[in-house]
């Protein structure tokens, strides 16, 4: 919740706005998500995807994996270890 | 492991370790959620619990935030950290607002609530913390951790 969740909406409402439906949120400097992240993602994610598009994430830190797991969303989302391999999953 | 022994040498002792009060402000929350991983750092917390504490408290926060005060932020909202006398960590939100029905909070790990984009955080807080306890007919959540 605040400026960070705020900021990754607008980021992701804007791209897919213009029709960007395949984005890769590299998470390896996110310390922390909370449940309105977690909102936020699964929301987007659910957009993407009715758009033929997908939402994947880089370098979640553990306790976000565990965060996502509590809630029963972390099945939700493919997970990669860097950027290229994340984009590289779209071709 | 004995719950006190988690906690390090200064927990003997019921004391109070934070009283801050905060507006109403998504913006306030994360001051007071660093304070209180601070103090518990300094009592040698480990990392693990500190998160669980971190992500609570800020859920608890937001709640307090969004529906206890409706986003107004000439309210304020109070965060108390004590350790009760066997070393537990009690955590106490209050808001002044009128408070909310338990028994209506939807379960997040339903099928049909899994891409829902609000509804967990109750949930989190319950799974991140040893005990939960709502009180004032739900303005005030106190949390525990051994």
């Amino acid at each position: 919740m605040g400026p960070a969740v705020d900021g990754l909406r607008q980021t992701m409402e804007e791209a897919l706005g213009s029709g960007d439906t395949r984005m890769v949120l590299n998470l390896a400097e996110v310390s922390m998500i909370d449940s309105s992240g977690i909102g936020l993602l699964v929301r987007f994610l659910a957009s993407a995807k009715q758009r033929g598009g997908n939402i994947k994430l880089v370098q979640p830190n553990k306790f976000a994996i565990q965060t996502l797991k509590l809630v029963g969303v972390l099945n939700l989302f493919e997970i990669f270890d860097n950027d290229d391999a994340a984009v590289e999953s779209f071709v | 492991m004995s719950p006190e022994s988690d906690l390090g040498r200064n927990n003997t002792a019921f004391s109070e370790l934070l009283d801050r009060s905060m507006p109403a402000d998504p913006e306030a929350i994360g001051e007071v959620v660093d304070a209180i991983s601070e103090t518990l750092a300094r009592l040698e917390v480990p990392e693990q619990k500190r998160f669980e504490v971190a992500l609570a408290v800020q859920e608890a926060l937001a709640n307090a935030v969004v529906h206890g005060c409706g986003n107004d932020p000439s309210k304020q909202i109070r965060c108390r950290v004590n350790t009760d006398p066997r070393g537990r960590i009690v955590i106490t939100v209050t808001d002044p607002g009128p408070g909310f029905d338990l028994d209506r909070l939807p379960d997040p790990k339903q099928r049909e609530n899994l891409h829902a984009d609000h509804g967990r955080g109750v949930y989190l807080i319950r799974q991140l913390m040893d005990e939960v306890q709502f009180e004032k007919n739900g303005n005030e959540i106190k949390m525990w951790k051994y």
